[in-house]
């Protein structure tokens, strides 16, 4: 467990993060400049906020209404920063030894061939850092945090020097890392695949702030706000008006064609009213499709449209469709898997059938 | 396109103008290696270079330079490590005036710091008559010689120190702290291991500017054989009271000898972190 409340001034920018968690995953993401290594540095100590609160597992680190900053090095954080990690004159060994706490001292050796063992660096012991991969330098960087049996680990972009077959690789890692210490693992990263797939939870930065914080499926599906939405790559973001509330569901008017949103139960979001306007997100991955004729009845938002140009990725084909009789050079975009893609023989058919579940019809609020 | 201007071994292709440059940069090298050669040559055409070296006169003087120059790289370590660290570590006001006064002996000639030591530490000096009034003396000392030396030769290394401390990154630093390391800890592990070969360079060059130091030592402790005559005090001494031009040269050779020891010495150091530094 832990909390943050702070702010801390640097010249014009302001710093003023306000979010906790529990013994988990925390993804902090965000536009670079935002604040969020700065966070970090922070609850590490190396920067000293000016006023408010920072709290893990218990104890204050720092209470500046309370005359408390506990020193850097009596605070207990594994801190991993980005780009060079390791101590460039020690070995493997050497880094991972240095972070051994004074009262493990007659342990230490079985602790720093434990941690290289866990980290994949066995062999590896008796490498500097210039005879070791970024990969493998950033795994002893890891292995060196943990060595001093940290309350809380800070990862400042653990992934940025990494191809992508080790990415998944350290990802793995963090991920058993975190469950066999129990411990909240910060994780600063810009990278949306990387903040989906390991944050249990997610914290939004931009310019200093706390934009939005929940679960990934909160911030990915629900955000908050149309800013949110962008920062977190959505990509049809909608003017809408109300209709009408009724059925589970928000009856919109979108450009004269009606769709219905989903009502979140758990969703604490105000309240809309009849003939407000709002913004409404759909995720390109949440429309479904199917060849024009195929169509059967019954199924709400159903739209017919023309695929107007396409972008083929590696995996995936992002459509951008016309809604039929729309005047818009495009009204949607898709992402599709290529499988599916020529499954549906969209290669040749270019006439289809959207269907959009009203749960994946999101309204915002700002 | 001239086939002489493009390297054999593919490298990138060199400055053109190639056999111009030879004649003045042969004039400038023999210029440089004869003197040395011509001691060379001479010191081996004087059978009794041995006997010469260990004359009392000869031995006294490498002994006075040997403890010296130690004491005054111990000074210079002391005093200037933490100052050097200070300079590269932390800004604060009045930070300019400090380094100015760091090169100031570096520029300044020999002399000029031997005058300014005797008003300030000789018998009528602004310090020295207080200390002389309690009974201490230290202008025509032993000490006197650490103390010009030390003026001299110390700010060589708190340069050289300082560049070494401004190239260690202070990420190094913070990240020891945050491993749970002390200030103390972080300084002597991290700091201190990666400064290490400015330091010794700086401790290489301060020692033989300190070993060569002959204008500050003769003004502020003038030349006693065996408190004060160092070797290059001793050189001069020779040849003032007309002893054979054979002992001057003995002392010569020793010198060269120590001179060039170090300076391989350096070249060991400093070459050893270029090449870490381009891997």
């Amino acid at each position: 467990m832990f909390s943050v409340d702070f702010t801390l001034r640097l010249g014009d920018f302001t710093l003023a993060p306000t979010f906790s968690g529990g013994d988990e995953l925390i993804v902090l993401c965000g536009p670079s400049g935002s604040g969020k290594s700065l966070t970090l540095q922070s609850v590490a100590g190396i920067m000293r906020p000016d006023e408010g609160r920072i709290e893990v597992a218990g104890r204050a680190l720092l209470d500046r209404a309370a005359g408390i900053d506990v020193p850097v090095q009596a605070r207990r954080v594994g801190y991993v920063p980005q780009g060079q990690t390791m101590f460039p004159h020690m070995t493997a060994a050497q880094n991972v030894a240095f972070a051994v706490r004074p009262e493990d001292r007659d342990r230490r050796r079985a602790i720093v061939a434990d941690l290289l063992e866990k980290t994949g660096l066995t062999g590896l012991e008796d490498r500097r850092p210039r005879q070791l991969s970024g990969g493998q330098q950033q795994r002893v960087a890891l292995a060196r945090a943990l060595a001093a049996d940290p309350r809380i680990l800070l990862l400042d972009e653990p992934f940025s020097a990494l191809d992508t077959a080790l990415h998944g690789e350290l990802r793995e890692l963090i991920v058993s890392v975190q469950g066999a210490r129990g411990i909240p693992v910060l994780i600063v990263t810009h990278d949306l695949g990387d903040a989906f797939s390991l944050g249990d939870r997610l914290i939004v930065f931009e310019a200093g702030r706390v934009l939005q914080q929940g679960s990934r499926e909160d911030i990915f599906f629900r955000p908050a706000t149309r800013r949110v939405a962008e920062l977190v790559g959505a990509r049809n973001i909608l003017p809408m008006t109300v209709r009408g509330i009724g059925d589970g569901v928000v009856a919109l008017d979108w450009a004269g064609r009606e769709i219905a949103a989903a009502i979140y139960a758990t969703h604490d979001a105000p309240p809309v009213a009849t003939g407000q306007h709002v913004e409404a997100s759909i995720r390109p991955t949440q429309i479904m499709i199917r060849r024009q004729g195929d169509t059967y009845e019954g199924r709400r938002n159903v739209f017919l449209a023309t695929i107007a140009s396409e972008i083929m990725g590696a995996e995936f084909y992002r459509l951008f469709v016309r809604i039929d009789g729309s005047p818009a050079a495009h009204d949607l975009e898709i992402e599709l898997p290529a499988y599916t893609y020529f499954r549906l023989g969209l290669d040749r058919h270019k006439e289809i059938e959207l269907s959009i579940r009203p749960e994946a019809v999101h309204i915002m609020h700002g | 396109m001239s086939a002489g201007a493009v390297s054999r071994r593919g490298r990138a292709r060199v400055v053109g103008l190639g056999w111009a440059l030879g004649p003045p940069a042969l004039l400038g090298v023999l210029f440089l290696g004869l003197p040395i050669a011509a001691l060379a040559w001479r010191a081996g055409r004087t059978g009794a270079l041995a006997e010469h070296a260990t004359s009392a006169f000869v031995l006294d003087a490498l002994r006075l330079s040997a403890i010296t120059s130690t004491f005054t790289l111990l000074i210079a370590v002391i005093v200037g490590t933490p100052l050097a660290y200070l300079l590269a570590r932390y800004r604060f006001p009045g930070k300019w005036l400090i380094d100015v006064l760091i090169d100031l002996p570096i520029v300044l000639p020999p002399t000029v710091a031997g005058v300014a030591l005797l008003v300030t530490l000789g018998r009528r000096g602004i310090v020295g008559e207080q200390l002389d009034a309690a009974g201490i003396d230290i202008a025509f000392t032993t000490t006197a010689v650490v103390l010009a030396q030390t003026f001299v030769a110390a700010p060589f290394y708190i340069r050289t120190a300082k560049a070494g401390f401004e190239s260690v990154d202070p990420s190094h630093e913070r990240l020891a702290w945050t491993l749970g390391a002390s200030p103390l800890r972080a300084f002597r592990e991290v700091t201190l291991p990666l400064a290490w070969p400015s330091l010794l360079a700086g401790g290489i060059l301060c020692w033989a500017r300190a070993l060569s130091e002959l204008g500050a030592t003769l003004i502020f402790a003038g030349s006693f054989q065996g408190r004060t005559q160092t070797m290059p005090l001793a050189i001069v001494g020779a040849f003032e009271s007309g002893k054979s031009v054979e002992v001057p040269i003995a002392l010569s050779v020793i010198l060269v000898c120590a001179a060039a020891a170090m300076l391989v010495l350096l070249r060991l150091v400093t070459g050893g972190v270029s090449r870490d530094a381009h891997v």
